[in-house]
């Protein structure tokens, strides 16, 4: 009995490592079909790494949806024509698991084994920063839609473009606002955390402050995770600035709010560099959100148009959520934006050399949906700037520039507030 | 006029922390034990009150017995069911089960309300007394007395019943209280129910002044550290104390010295005890004695 059952198991394992091997064949041969009678040349390919897992994987996936809308639209009609010719469009992924050294380690991959010769930008800028030197050294353009700390552009690197707008420009459109109203705010403080971003955005902000004639009356930092802001505030409140602005993270601009409150803090003006549009924060902090600032990439009805499919903000936000089931915030086109970069660029120097679609990129000048972009020499984009919303009645309203704004600025803040 | 304030600020910080910091005292001085979850629990307390304030819109001081309660029965079951198990093996035991129940209750919090900051604001937030210049807002007064109360209450807990004093023998010398009739265990497990209970209606406190995200925990934890090693181990008096302090010392340090210094302040104020005063400013040495 037990021999015959051995038998039996035995049997059973050749034919299921007989089966196994099919298993492994049969997709190995499907795909040896799939791609080498394909023409190479018929084919743009680019390649990104991305945090696809990992603490950074919501964003990450955020920016690979923006990526693949662009591939699915411009698939959806041919391609991108070139002299003539219509291209199609495929994007190598790699998933970077939100650490920068992996991220180093695939661009490399992405160049060297993949023969890649346009590359799109990781998420988040300590990705962005060391994966840029790589291409920097092969000498590969790398478009990026999610690095926006400045350090990445002041390393005179010839081959990084960003499509959005760099942080220290992140209070330029609010300082800029303030100086435009009546009657003219004079005074302003500054609050940041002790880190590297809020730092760099409130110092921009001081120095384009002082040249728009108004004058800088506090200007102090607070260390990461405090729990009391109270007797800053106080200062604040006594030096009496007609503006206050704020920058740090999540935890830190709610405490700003509340205590703000608390003490007493009466200004015309109130910007947070992020929280009033992220979830739950108008919500939990009902009418104390009101009249509150901030400064945003893009927003779902501004008045931009692209001039490759024609389709304006609002259209895209429409678009992306049949297409991925979400509405987006401004990852997405940003993203996106990156690869209307390449598709001007591409047909520009009407070949796919590397080294000639970086000069291509260097002089666009396009308007999308995302906004207008024009590179400086250092690769920044200063065809757009920061947009503002205001807080008003617990709903973000764009409120600056003139141009996309759908109200108008309450200003200064009501004083039962 | 600007330091009253200050001081002011300070004081009305330092109750909380006081509060936050007691349960985490009670428990290492009673049982020698580092309860590293006591930052998730305060967390979850916020949460709870966070829950109930949605749901219902109960002013958030009024859910403190609510969260209080559900602590104290979270607390009572993992000491009686997990901790009593390894208390008499090593410290380090000890601490590999409360850093994994903290790990726990992090992951529990983020599953069940995501990493989104959240924050109570009640219809009075922001308003308050002002004495000429001086402002003093109700949610900070409430808060305070909130915290002074229910410290007072556990130091009567602790010093007029007979389960305080079966609380204090077993913490000068167990295996006399075991001699003398006290149930050790269940002592150790009431204690640590009641450690929690205290970390949770402080979580209710915060949730009214601060915003809270299941991540933050680490950040109580390493503030109720400090303030019993100032105040002294196990004291419920140096809790008070070291609350205080540490609440004065920040709010000056940031007027006075540049902010981004504050902490630093905190912590060498803290080695400054560590070297001059080692049991803390009103610890007494059996305490900490194991």
């Amino acid at each position: 009995m037990l021999w015959n059952y051995r038998r039996k198991v035995a049997k059973l394992y050749r034919t299921l490592s007989f089966g196994m091997s099919v298993c492994w064949i049969v997709p190995i041969l499907f795909f040896l079909c799939l791609s080498s009678p394909v023409k190479a040349e018929d084919v743009i390919r680019f390649g990104a790494s991305l945090s696809l897992t990992g603490r950074m994987s919501t964003e990450g996936r955020l920016v690979k949806d923006g990526y693949d809308f662009y591939v699915k639209h411009i698939n959806a009609l041919g391609g991108i024509p070139i002299k003539g010719k219509k291209y199609k469009v495929e994007i190598v992924y790699y998933d970077d698991e939100s650490d920068p050294k992996t991220a180093v380690r695939l661009v490399e991959k992405l160049i060297v084994q993949d023969n890649i010769k346009f590359l799109l930008g990781p998420y988040s800028s300590t990705c962005t920063i060391p994966a840029s030197s790589v291409s920097e050294k092969y000498k590969i353009p790398m478009v990026e839609a999610n690095g926006a700390s400045n350090p990445i552009f002041e390393r005179g690197y010839k081959y990084i473009f960003a499509t959005l707008n760099t942080i220290d420009q992140y209070f330029g459109s609010i300082v800029k606002m303030a100086s435009e109203v009546n009657p003219r705010p004079k005074t302003i403080a500054f609050i940041n955390e002790n880190s590297l971003a809020p730092q760099l955005a409130n110092d921009a902000a001081a120095r384009e402050a002082k040249k728009l004639g108004i004058k800088v009356v506090y200007k102090e930092k607070y260390p990461t995770g405090t729990k009391d802001l109270s007797s800053m505030l106080a200062e604040i409140r006594d030096k009496r600035p007609d503006i206050l602005l704020g920058a740090g993270y999540t935890e830190g601009m709610i405490l700003l709010v509340k205590q703000a409150k608390e003490m007493g803090v009466k200004v015309k003006m109130f910007g947070l560099l992020l929280g009033p549009t992220l979830p739950g924060f108008v919500e939990d902090l009902r009418k104390d959100a009101d009249y509150l600032l901030e400064p945003i990439q893009w927003s779902s009805n501004m008045a931009w148009k692209d001039d490759v499919f024609g389709y304006t903000a609002p259209e895209f936000a429409r678009l992306f959520e049949q297409d991925f089931g979400y509405k987006p915030d401004y990852h997405p086109p940003q993203a996106a934006a990156a690869l209307l970069v390449y598709h001007h660029a591409l047909q520009k120097a009407g070949v796919l050399d590397p080294q000639k679609v970086r000069d291509a990129i260097a002089q666009t000048d396009i308007m999308t949906f995302y906004g207008p972009i024009r590179f400086n020499e250092q690769g920044m984009n200063i065809g757009k700037g920061m947009a503002v919303v205001q807080i008003q009645n617990g709903k973000p309203v764009v409120v600056y520039p003139k141009s996309v704004a759908e109200g108008s600025l309450i200003y200064p803040i009501p004083r039962s507030q | 006029m600007l330091y009253w304030q200050v001081l002011i600020n300070g004081v009305l910080l330092g109750g909380l922390y006081a509060c936050a910091a007691i349960g985490f005292s009670v428990i290492w001085g009673v049982m020698n034990l580092i309860n590293l979850a006591h930052g998730s629990m305060i967390i979850l307390g916020a949460y709870i009150t966070y829950v109930i304030n949605s749901a219902t819109g109960l002013d958030p001081f009024l859910t403190i017995p609510i969260s209080g309660a559900a602590l104290f029965l979270l607390g009572f079951m993992v000491q009686k069911y997990l901790i009593n198990h390894v208390i008499e093996g090593s410290v380090f035991m000890t601490l590999i089960l409360t850093f994994g129940l903290d790990l726990l209750l992090v992951n529990m919090t983020l599953l069940l309300f995501t990493a989104d900051f959240r924050s109570i604001t009640p219809s009075y937030a922001g308003l308050g007394w002002e004495i000429g210049t001086i402002r003093v807002p109700y949610t900070r007064l409430g808060v305070f007395f909130f915290a002074l109360a229910l410290t007072l209450i556990l130091s009567l807990l602790m010093n007029r019943t007979k389960l305080g004093n079966a609380i204090k023998a077993t913490s000068f010398d167990k295996d006399a209280a075991g001699l003398v009739g006290v149930n050790v265990f269940q002592v150790y497990a009431i204690t640590f129910g009641l450690g929690a209970a205290m970390a949770g209606m402080a979580g209710s406190l915060i949730s009214v002044l601060h915003s809270f995200s299941p991540v933050l925990g680490g950040t109580f934890t390493m503030k109720a550290f400090v303030i019993v090693v100032l105040g002294g181990l196990g004291s419920v008096p140096g809790a008070i104390v070291g609350g205080l302090i540490l609440g004065i010392t920040e709010n000056f340090a940031s007027v006075l010295l540049e902010a981004g210094y504050k902490d630093a302040i905190s912590f060498i104020l803290l080695v400054a005890i560590l070297v001059l005063r080692p049991r803390g400013i009103l610890g007494k040495q059996f305490f900490a004695e194991v």
